[in-house]
Order: structure tokens, then C-alpha cells, then sequence
């Protein structure tokens, strides 16, 4: 246990010593995430107003054989310009995200109250006609209710027959979970910073170490190899926690200062924020040890590092499943690495409260696999050639 | 005291099985230094690295101090000092941290550990890079850091692998006065060199390997004798049956 102490506080007194890697691993990431979320959730929002809210132009094809119509369209901020030459092209090299083509035959067909024909052309693939095409198609449909309201009238209907269903809709959900949904992203970025936060400083310790052959004296020591291998776990898991720390503190005055931002109202309070670093402990354990693990069997640093681009696309897994296909929180799910995590930070940020057997769960198999983990990388260290690199 | 008995060690290469150790037995006795003197390459620092624990005899057995090495062998690395061939100094702490690290991994408390580095930096000469982190430090400063860490606990059985490797004659003639110091306290000490004059000059025992073999052991006198050469560099020629790997 002394020498654990020993091992642990030299390590982080070596690292600490090595101040520009230590800036770059503890600043970084606290610097850089609440910049990225709220970055992108602000660029998002903001283009939605102006799409939303400003004039929209829109070229019109045919503008001539649909003055009432363009007119209507002009009430709601829809103003038509001249059309290019060729709509489908200007659609295609993205010169315009939406065009209305109208037909010469709607004044005809307007007259003799048929079905008028109208073409909204646009180009689903992209991302930011999504609104412009809805507000056109939107306006166009006002213009026909009412108009058809009005012919109904005319020929003494009411026009309420023409409507056997009125879908009303409410929605449910707490304005926590609403901003939960924009959040998707954010547990990646916590389970990564967790799980991988302090990788290089676990590869240096171990495969690094053994690189500058220093390890060779150190084993030869009388402390067990156990003790000394706990020693640097402990000191990267404690490096680990503090660069989380620092993540955490870092999104939640973002937060807070956000102001009227879409995360407004997001349950950052200091207790949440303890949960949060209580959830992601034995992912940075995980993390840890699975790297120790790593470092304890490769040849090199350099082999060490090869395995981190897989290890990165591990906590992706979680969320991407639960994109394609939702499920509801069932306490299973709190015993697999990355979903669990995955779920316990999402419950937490939409301010709901984990129940006692799944806090149980969670903790029971996040520790189990870091200890089942910290098993077979003091099994690996026990090796011949660990000690040895020459 | 450490006895070696008919030690093996084999590696498993691409070009197939590599006998780096093939039957190594000797005795070094305490106050006497013992030196291991062979070419490059003859299977010196296999030998030490199964005496100091961190490598497991195929066959042989390791005793030090009457203890097994593999079956002892926290005992055994309590009773031994270690100056493997990388010295293995970490760069961002001092000299002086490097060896109060290795005094509480040793189990020592703090007043032992500050009373034996004063001791130690009397001895080797350390004082001017001490409290210096040892980033930058010269081949002899860093082996005297390593060697200092070595002995912070103060062991019966000091194991030193090429220990004046890299060193200016100064420093050398230091250490030589050091290891010899180390003798006169009774304690056993062991090297290896590709350096006959060194060894000549120090070891009151040599034992001379070439490809993993024990080829010839006794005191120079007895291995000018043995061989039948008048100096010892033509004995050393003679008993390994070739000259490579000679450094003078």
C-alpha cells in the first residue's frame, strides 16, 4: 500500500513537472468543448432565425399567370423575384435552395375551380432548404384553404364537412428533456474525455517507461509489481477525475453565461454536476486500466498509440445505436460500458433521478470491469519481457 | 554472497532458438569483487538480469545469500543493488528525488533516506548536480545518480552492469575508488565489462564469457597462468578463442 503511495505520488509529481503537457491535457478539453456545443448549438439557432424570420426570396416561374397568388405570398414575407434561365440547374449548382414553378395552364385550370398545379422545386439532400421549402409550402397551403373556404362558402357547404379529423397536438416533454435533445452529443464528448482523457499519460507510464528502460530498475525493486502498477493507475485515474473536473466547472459557467441560449434552462446546478463526475468515475477506471492493460502487452509506444483511433470510436457505439433505433431505459442497459454511461448522463441532464438499483447496477458492473480489467494487466505485468526492451 | 549454478537461458528468435546463457555457474564472495568479462554479445547481461530476478533460469539456480532468486525473490531484490545496463534515471526529477523514490520503494523512512544520500553524495561526488533534475545530465552523472539509488538501502549484494561504460577517465577513476570502498565493507559486488584493464585492475575474481559460456574463472594471476600468455589481453584472446568484440 506504501509503495502504491509512492509509485502514485512520483508519477504525478513527474507529470506535473512536464508543465506544457500538463497544460495541454488539463485546458484543453475545457477550453475547447463548451466552445464547440455552444459554438454549434448558437450557429444552428441563429440560422434558423433568419431563415424563419427574414424575407424570403423566391424566384417564381410564371409569376405572371399567378398574380393573387404571389401577392398572398408577398403578405407572409415571401417576395417574388425574376427566375434564372434554368431553374433545375440554379436548384442543382445550389444557386437557389427553392424555386415555384407556375404552369401556363393554372389561370385555366384556376378558373374552372380544378386542382391549380403548382411546382416547388428543391433539392431534399440539403440541409438548409429544409426551411425555405417548408415556408413556401406552408404559404401555399394557406392560399388553398382559404381559397377553397371561400368557393365552398359560395356554393352555400360549410366548409367544416371538407375536415373529418383535427389532429390537435401537446407536447409532453419538460423543457430539461427538450434541451437534453439538442445535448445528443454532449455525453460522447464527457464518456470520451472519461475514458480516454488521460491515455497518455497511461501509455507513457507503462509502455513509455519500459521504452526509456527505466522500468528495468524499478522492477527489480522488492515492491510487488501489483503495488507499483496500482500506483500509476491510481495516479492517472486521479488525473483523470481532475481533468474532468475541470471539463465539468468549464460547461457549466458556459452554461450559465449562455444567456438565452437553446441550453437555457439545462439542470447544470453543482449537484448534477457532482453526479456526473460520480457517473463517469469508473469509465476514467475503465479507461484506464483497459489502457494499462495495452501498454502492458504492446511492444512500443508507438504500437500503444495505434489502438487509441479504435478505442475513440468505442463510445460512439452507444449513441449511435440509440439514434437508429431508441429504446426505452431498461436496468440491462446499466450494465453495459459506454451505454450505461451514455443513459445515466442523459437521465441526469433531463434532471431525472436514477433509482437506487440502478445506481447499484451501474456501480457494481463499471467497477467490476475495472477490476476485471485491473486482473489481467497485473497478470500482464508479471511478463519476462515487460521489464526488458533491449 | 551469491552462488550461480549452471545457469541456462534461451530466446526465442526468428532465426530460431537463441542460447544466450548456456551454462554460467561461479561464486562471488563477499569483500571480493567479482567481474564478468566477455565480448559483446556473450550473454554478460542475461546473467546479471537473472541474478538481480527480472529474468527466470530455464535451468540453473541463482542463490544470494542463501536465498533462491526465484523462489525468494522479494528477499532476494532487499538484499541486492541494481545498476542495470540503461540507467533508467527519470529526466524530470532530481538527483536527488530519483533516490529518495527508490529508498521509500525500499520501504526506508524519510531520515534514513536523507541521512544515507548525504552519504552517498559524499561518496560519489554528487554535490555540484544534486538538487539538479536530471534532464541534461552527463553519461557520468547520470550513472552516479542510478548508482547512488542503487545503494540508498544499503544492500549486501551490489549488481553492476558495464558500470564505467561511457565514462571520462576522471570519473572513472572515481567510481574505481567507490567499488573498492564498497569491498572494503565486506560487501559482495559483481560487474560485467568488455574491459580487460578495467576488470584487471578491480576484480579479485574474473569470470570470462563468451557465447554464453563460462570459458575460464580465476584471478588474473591464475588466468595468465591458465592460458600460458604473458599479459592478460593475450590470455583474454586465447580463452575466448577470438578477438571479437575486444575493446581496449
Amino acid at each position: 500500500m506504501k509503495a502504491l503511495w509512492t509509485v502514485m505520488r512520483k508519477e504525478l509529481l513527474d507529470l506535473f513537472r512536464d508543465r506544457r503537457t500538463l497544460m495541454l491535457g488539463l485546458f484543453m478539453g475545457p477550453l475547447l468543448f463548451p466552445l464547440l456545443i455552444l459554438g454549434m448549438g448558437s450557429l444552428a439557432e441563429s440560422r434558423a432565425r433568419t431563415q424563419l424570420e427574414s424575407t424570403l426570396e423566391l424566384p417564381v416561374v410564371g409569376a405572371e399567370h399567378a398574380p393573387n397568388l404571389v401577392a398572398f405570398l408577398d403578405t407572409l414575407d415571401i417576395r417574388a423575384i425574376e427566375p434564372p434561365a434554368d431553374p433545375e440547374a440554379a436548384i442543382r449548382n445550389q444557386a437557389h435552395e427553392v424555386i415555384l414553378q407556375i404552369p401556363a395552364e393554372y389561370p385555366s385550370q384556376w378558373r374552372e375551380s380544378r386542382p391549380a398545379v403548382v411546382e416547388i422545386l428543391y433539392d431534399s439532400s440539403r440541409q438548409d432548404s429544409r426551411i425555405p421549402v417548408a415556408r413556401v409550402e406552408s404559404a401555399l397551403r394557406g392560399y388553398s384553404r382559404q381559397v377553397a373556404t371561400l368557393r365552398l362558402l359560395v356554393r352555400g357547404v360549410d366548409p367544416a364537412l371538407g375536415e373529418a379529423v383535427v389532429p390537435g397536438r401537446r407536447d409532453l416533454s419538460t423543457p430539461e428533456a427538450r434541451r437534453g435533445m439538442v445535448l445528443a452529443f454532449l455525453p460522447y464528448l464527457l464518456i470520451l474525455s472519461a475514458f480516454l482523457g488521460g491515455a497518455y499519460l497511461v501509455i507513457d507510464i507503462t509502455a513509455g517507461e519500459r521504452e526509456r528502460q527505466s522500468l528495468e530498475p524499478l522492477l527489480a525493486t522488492p515492491s510487488s509489481r501489483e503495488a507499483i502498477m496500482s500506483g500509476k493507475i491510481a495516479a492517472a485515474c486521479a488525473f483523470g477525475m481532475l481533468s474532468l473536473l475541470l471539463i465539468l466547472l468549464s460547461f457549466k459557467l458556459s452554461f450559465q453565461f449562455a444567456g438565452s441560449g437553446p441550453f437555457r434552462g439545462m439542470d447544470v446546478s453543482l449537484a448534477a454536476m457532482a453526479k456526473l463526475l460520480a457517473i463517469l468515475a469508473p469509465m476514467v477506471l475503465i479507461g484506464t486500466t483497459l489502457l494499462t492493460l495495452i501498454s502492458a502487452s504492446v511492444k512500443s509506444v508507438k504500437e500503444a498509440q495505434s489502438y487509441m483511433s479504435v478505442l475513440m470510436l468505442l463510445p460512439i457505439i452507444p449513441t449511435v445505436i440509440l439514434l437508429v433505433s431508441p429504446v426505452k431505459n431498461q436496468l440491462w442497459m446499466f450494465a453495459v460500458p459506454f451505454l450505461a454511461q451514455n443513459q445515466a448522463i442523459l437521465m441526469v441532464l433531463r434532471a431525472e433521478a436514477l433509482a437506487p438499483l440502478e445506481w447499484l447496477v451501474y456501480v457494481g458492473a463499471g467497477f467490476g470491469l475495472g477490476l476485471l480489467l485491473w486482473l489481467i494487466a497485473a497478470r500482464l505485468y508479471h511478463r519476462e519481457k515487460l521489464a526488458i526492451s533491449a | 554472497m551469491i552462488e550461480v549454478e549452471d545457469l541456462h537461458k534461451a530466446f526465442k528468435a526468428k532465426t530460431g532458438l537463441v542460447r544466450a546463457v548456456d551454462g554460467v555457474s561461479f561464486v562471488a564472495g563477499d569483500g571480493l569483487v567479482t567481474g564478468l568479462l566477455g565480448p559483446n554479445g556473450a550473454g554478460k547481461t542475461t546473467t546479471l538480469r537473472m541474478l538481480y530476478t527480472l529474468m527466470r533460469p530455464d535451468r540453473g539456480a541463482v542463490r544470494v545469500d542463501g536465498h533462491d532468486a526465484v523462489a525468494d525473490a522479494a528477499r532476494v531484490r532487499r538484499s541486492l543493488g541494481v545498476l542495470p545496463d540503461a540507467r533508467g534515471v527519470y529526466k524530470r526529477l532530481t538527483a536527488r528525488e530519483n533516490i529518495a523514490y527508490f529508498g521509500r520503494l525500499h520501504g526506508l523512512d524519510a531520515q534514513t533516506i536523507a541521512a544515507r544520500t548525504e552519504r552517498l553524495v559524499a561518496a560519489l561526488g554528487m554535490e555540484d548536480f544534486i538538487d539538479r533534475q536530471a534532464e541534461g545530465f552527463s553519461q557520468g552523472q547520470r550513472t552516479k545518480t542510478a548508482i547512488a539509488r542503487a545503494l540508498v538501502h544499503d544492500p549486501q549484494n551490489v549488481i553492476l552492469d558495464e558500470p564505467t561504460n561511457g565514462l571520462d577517465v576522471m570519473t572513472t577513476r572515481g567510481l574505481r575508488e567507490f567499488l573498492l570502498a564498497l569491498k572494503a565493507q565486506g560487501r559482495c559486488v559483481i560487474l560485467s565489462s568488455h574491459i580487460m584493464q578495467e576488470v584487471a585492475l578491480l576484480c579479485d575474481h574474473i569470470v570470462i564469457i563468451a557465447q554464453g559460456k563460462v570459458m575460464a574463472q580465476g584471478s588474473a594471476e591464475q588466468l595468465r597462468l591458465l592460458s600460458g600468455e604473458g599479459n592478460l589481453e593475450d590470455a583474454f584472446v586465447r580463452l575466448i578463442g577470438s578477438e571479437e568484440g575486444l575493446a581496449s
